[in-house]
């Protein structure tokens, strides 16, 4: 095996369980990474990194990290040993899908390593509904079919077709996402030698003081993963217990079964291994994880794997769900707690002995699924595709003490079962139940009975005060002006009397609403200067009062002046030829010159723009740290522009006025920031340039308009967002126990308007 | 300050002394964030109060909502202002939520003949696609004549069923309940009608069709044909009355946070703020 990567993934991807016994998975990867590695948006390289962690981060060491393609230190054994720690899953790297996966490339900071776990990566980046808006929900994407387990991240992470979007996987996701952070800096900060990611990661993208080989790496990592928190640090609801989901049955437990039952490989297999079990015993095995109510619907399916030369068809066989008390040695639903359909009569049994004849047999080559719907109370069976009949009904599942488990049990030797928990595409259509569930409870709530919201006020009116008043409150003057005027001219046509006058709406022509209106213009053209100008002449306490607010403005401030620069580079580009030729994968890395942007007849600009903000120090060391880094004796300083020059002084006054804030948004900010100079045109680099969208100006300025109007004595929000609010709270509890809040989100009702982009 | 901002005006920078200091204020840091405990809690609000209170709208989708709907339900002059105001790109041409506007007045207004000719000429096959929208605009039509007539001379109106609605009333066997329950208006006064004829003359009935027409002018041009507040605000009240039936714990009442909710609803334009 002579790709690191490869081994590393095999680790990260299959049950640990199994993981000594296979890694048939493995063999396949490299077609994956080849795929993604001749992606052309493989350019970006960690160019600016040079000038700017040298900076701030002088270490020797960091130069033995420059310009190495094929570092011996990172070599699969070291690789795998040092994410072994953290139970094979390094977080640390799951940005950059296109970056280096090619594999023998080795730029030190970023990249290299980061291949694979992007994927994961993808699945939490404007995944959440509440949280982000990502319109198009196009989840499929996310698992290409080039993957060896279609449903599976690569950091392990189980996400059935049919639970995409709802609230119960969004959680799992986010704790599946946060447990094994925690394991990485759990790992982190037991080893021996302090852990400078923190610092690093602050300051740089290049935490390079370390005694690890990977701890560039890894404070890159860590400079990424602030992306991450931004979806952990704000879950739709504060963390507590309830609010833990629970997780998904993955696989076969192989502490839950019969001796005569082996499993097999990735943990979806079993096979009976031939002991003898008597006329009324048969071999059960539960899944790992029980079925959790709040999914709603929860589906899985086998497959029996009986060899032809199998004299018997139907083999004993049977399928179903079983609390933990069950016995394994009792074919399932034979017992209390235990149902289950057979496949040698076809017979449906629920806690007893006695079956009910219930659908066909099934037998070798067959799929059967097991399906419980804890809305309805009901399970039902599938074959090949097939929906069956309900076969148990009212059984109070969500009622019961113990959780439920999927169950399988074996009869003869060499049966031999595979089981699909939605780590692949079921042969039932899953989905569409899933839809028509979904399809009962949006009719009900298209029913629904809105006069109780505001009593005597219409759906209608009700939606009109809440439009008008929101206009007003976030200070859309005009708009509401507008509106109020179409409102007037609609309630007269409706006005039958033409005598009788009707009520005007008569929009205040507040100065605060005008302040406020200004503030935030300014803020969404970009013009934070302004912004912060207006601010402190109209509410003066403001940005004193909300360290938070004015740390936000620094911050886009911050990330204006960079997104000038590379719009500036694009257009540069544009009409001057390519600078980004050479720049893939292979191209090795020492163009380090090439991507400092040169602009022709600036080079003397770098010392004034110094010496005008009083920090000669820092610059002279950032050249000649970034002419160190570079390793090619070129002077990157020299290269920079005007606009960058400035972005770093000011980068290196934000990092340096808040170097002693930390907390965890203020120090994620600073890092999602700081990663930005590590690219010679970060709007190209899609991990990051969502940092420069647009969208991050709204945030900005909606985050100073509430805390203007707190400042004001004002609700710091609108009726329209308390709805929004309330809704989420609402449907939460009605989602607990598997109700209809299972299958609906506020999210999809948003993501239901086509997407309108800030212009 | 920080020992990097001295640094830096000092402009002596001991690199490694500087560093070693950050790494170290940094580790005190990370220290204090661990042993650090937050709790922001006011016991005074219901759990629920809380809970809501800690989720965040953001403000990308509120304003999407808001913009949606002034496009779908037909309001350009504000559609238009707040694309510019929010800095958003409109979702349909002006011209196109002009058109559906056009059609709405009219119908608002009462003149139905004028709505049917303008759907008429904007796409010809609506109404015919769509019977029973076609009998609706009609019957509020006749309700109109009905209403002019106000007690008068029907005549107008008698022809105007027998010769329109009649014939689709016969061909659609539910629509014939709606004709002959409209046609009782002209045999009775109109300021003594009963409650169930007596709406048939108010506004909503208007108000309603207008909704119809548009809806289905939407669902022509292949979009959905609801603005998304719509089923948020449904949402809304049929996720409260689950939960209620269900015996969740529940404030009292939940306020939407519009200013007089009840009382002072006509002012609630005007000044809207809560002070919390």
């Amino acid at each position: 095996m002579t790709n690191p990567y490869q081994q590393h993934d095999a680790g990260s991807n299959i049950d640990p369980l199994a993981s000594g016994r296979l890694p048939p998975l493995s063999g396949r990867r490299p077609s994956y990474a080849s795929v993604v590695s001749g992606s052309p948006s493989s350019l970006a390289r960690p160019t600016r990194s040079g000038a700017f962690s040298h900076l701030l981060n002088p270490s020797p060491d960091s130069e033995q990290q420059e310009g190495q393609s094929s570092d011996p230190r990172f070599e699969p054994g070291m690789s795998y040993t040092h994410d072994g720690g953290l139970g094979g899953e390094d977080l640390s790297a799951r940005d950059d899908p296109d970056e280096g996966i090619g594999g023998g490339f080795w730029p030190p900071r970023l990249g290299a390593t980061f291949p694979y776990f992007s994927r994961a990566f993808d699945l939490y980046v404007g995944k959440d509904p509440l949280l982000a808006s990502d319109p198009t929900g196009a989840d499929d994407a996310r698992f290409p079919s080039t993957t060896p387990i279609p449903n599976v991240s690569t950091t392990g992470f189980l996400s059935p077709s049919y639970l995409r979007g709802t609230i119960y996987l969004q959680k799992l996701e986010e704790q599946h996402r946060a447990r094994v952070l925690a394991e990485r800096e759990g790992t982190s900060s037991n080893g021996a030698p302090p852990p400078p990611s923190s610092l690093g990661s602050r300051l740089s993208t290049n935490g390079s003081s370390s005694h690890l080989p990977t701890v560039g790496m890894k404070a890159t990592g860590t400079a990424h993963r602030g992306v991450a928190y931004d979806i952990v640090e704000k879950p739709p609801f504060p963390a507590n217990e309830d609010d833990t989901a629970s997780p998904l049955p993955s696989k076969w437990n192989k502490d839950d079964k019969e001796a005569a039952l082996e499993v097999l490989g990735d943990g979806y297999e079993v096979r009976h291994t031939g002991r003898a079990s008597s006329d009324h015993e048969a071999s059960a095995i539960r899944a790992d994880h029980y079925m959790s109510p709040a999914c709603g619907v929860y589906y899985f399916e086998i497959t029996v794997l009986n060899g032809r030369h199998d004299k018997i068809k139907t083999p004993p066989i049977a399928i179903g769900f079983a609390s933990k008390g069950t016995s394994t040695s009792r074919a399932p639903g034979w017992e209390p707690d235990s149902w289950g359909y057979h496949g040698d009569d076809g017979h449906s049994f629920a806690s007893q002995n006695v079956g009910k004849p219930y659908a066909d047999v099934f037998g070798v080559g067959d799929t059967v699924g097991c399906l419980v719907n804890f809305r309805l109370n009901q399970a039902l069976f599938t074959k090949n595709g097939r929906e069956l009949p309900i076969a148990f009904k009212d059984m109070g599942f969500k009622d019961l003490k113990g959780k439920l488990y999927p169950i399988v049990g074996l009869k003869k030797k060499e049966d031999h079962i595979m089981a699909n928990f939605g780590q692949r595409p079921f042969m039932f259509d899953i989905d569409g139940y899933m839809k028509r569930q979904q399809g009962m409870i949006e009719e009900e709530i298209r029913l629904a009975d809105t006069s109780k919201l505001v009593p005597g006020l219409s759906e209608t009116d009700v939606i009109q005060q809440l439009v008008l008043q929101f206009l007003q409150h976030d200070g859309y003057v005009e708009t509401a002006r507008a509106f109020a005027e179409e409102l007037h001219a609609e309630k007269t046509a409706l006005q039958l009397d033409p005598q009788e006058p009707v009520k005007g709406i008569s929009i205040r022509d507040d100065e605060d609403a005008h302040n406020r209106q200004r503030i935030r213009r300014a803020v969404l053209e970009g013009d934070i200067d302004h912004a912060m100008k207006y601010t402190d002449a109209y509410y003066p306490a403001v940005l004193r009062d909300n360290e938070q607010v004015y740390f936000r403005l620094r911050c886009r401030k911050f990330i204006e002046m960079i997104r000038k620069e590379a719009e500036h580079n694009i257009m540069l580009e544009e009409r001057g030829g390519s600078h980004t030729n050479g720049r893939g994968p292979t191209s090795g890395d020492n163009d380090d010159e090439e991507m400092l942007e040169a602009e022709p007849g600036n080079s003397n600009g770098f010392n004034g723009a110094a010496t005008a903000t009083n920090g000669d120090g820092d610059l002279d060391m950032a050249m000649a740290e970034a002419g160190e880094g570079g390793g090619n004796g070129s002077d990157p300083a020299a290269g920079l522009s005007k606009l960058s020059q400035e972005a770093l002084l000011y980068g290196v006054e934000l990092q340096a006025e808040f170097a002693g804030d930390s907390r965890r948004e203020t120090v994620k900010q600073l890092d999602d920031i700081s990663s930005l100079f590590a690219y010679p045109n970060p709007l190209k680099v899609k991990e990051v340039a969502h940092l420069l969208d647009g969208s991050g100006r709204v945030a900005v300025a909606e985050e100073l308009n509430s805390a203007i109007l707190m400042s004001l004595g004002k609700s710091s929000r609108a009726a329209l967002e308390n709805v929004y609010a309330q809704t989420c709270v609402l449907l939460e509890s009605l989602r607990k126990d598997g109700g209809d809040g299972a299958f609906v989100t506020v999210g999809s009702v948003v993501r239901d308007i086509p997407p309108s982009r800030l212009r | 300050m920080s020992s990097w901002s001295a640094a830096l005006e000092l402009g002596e920078l001991d690199v490694d002394s500087a560093f070693r200091d950050a790494v170290f204020s940094q580790l005190r840091e990370s220290f204090d964030r661990m042993n650090s405990t937050t709790s922001t809690a006011t016991p005074s609000q219901h759990a629920f109060e809380k809970r809501a209170a800690d989720v965040k709208a953001p403000k990308s989708d509120v304003n999407a909502l808001i913009l949606d709907y002034l496009t779908m339900e037909g309001y350009p002059k504000a559609a238009a202002k707040f694309c510019r105001e929010a800095n958003l790109q409109p979702q349909q041409p002006d011209t196109s939520i002009q058109t559906r506007q056009d059609v709405q007045h009219a119908i608002h207004s009462g003149n139905i003949a004028r709505a049917i000719s303008a759907l008429n000429e904007l796409d010809p096959e609506l109404l015919d696609s769509d019977p029973k929208l076609h009998f609706s605009l009609l019957r509020l039509q006749l309700v109109e004549l009905i209403r002019e007539a106000n007690g008068g001379d029907p005549t107008a109106a008698i022809t105007f069923a027998t010769e329109n609605l009649g014939p689709r009333a016969a061909a659609h066997r539910d629509f014939l309940g709606d004709l002959e329950e409209t046609m009782l208006l002209i045999f009775y006064p109109l300021d003594k009608l009963k409650p169930e004829l007596a709406k048939l003359l108010s506004p909503d009935l208007r108000r309603n069709t207008a909704a119809q027409v548009n809806e289905a002018m939407l669902l022509r041009q292949n979009q959905r044909r609801e603005a998304a507040i719509r089923q948020l605000v449904r949402m809304r009240a049929w996720a409260e009355t689950s939960a209620r039936s269900q015996k969740k714990d529940l404030p009292e009442s939940i306020e939407l946070g519009l200013n007089g909710d009840n009382a002072e609803s006509g002012e609630s334009g005007l000044e809207p703020m809560i002070t919390t």
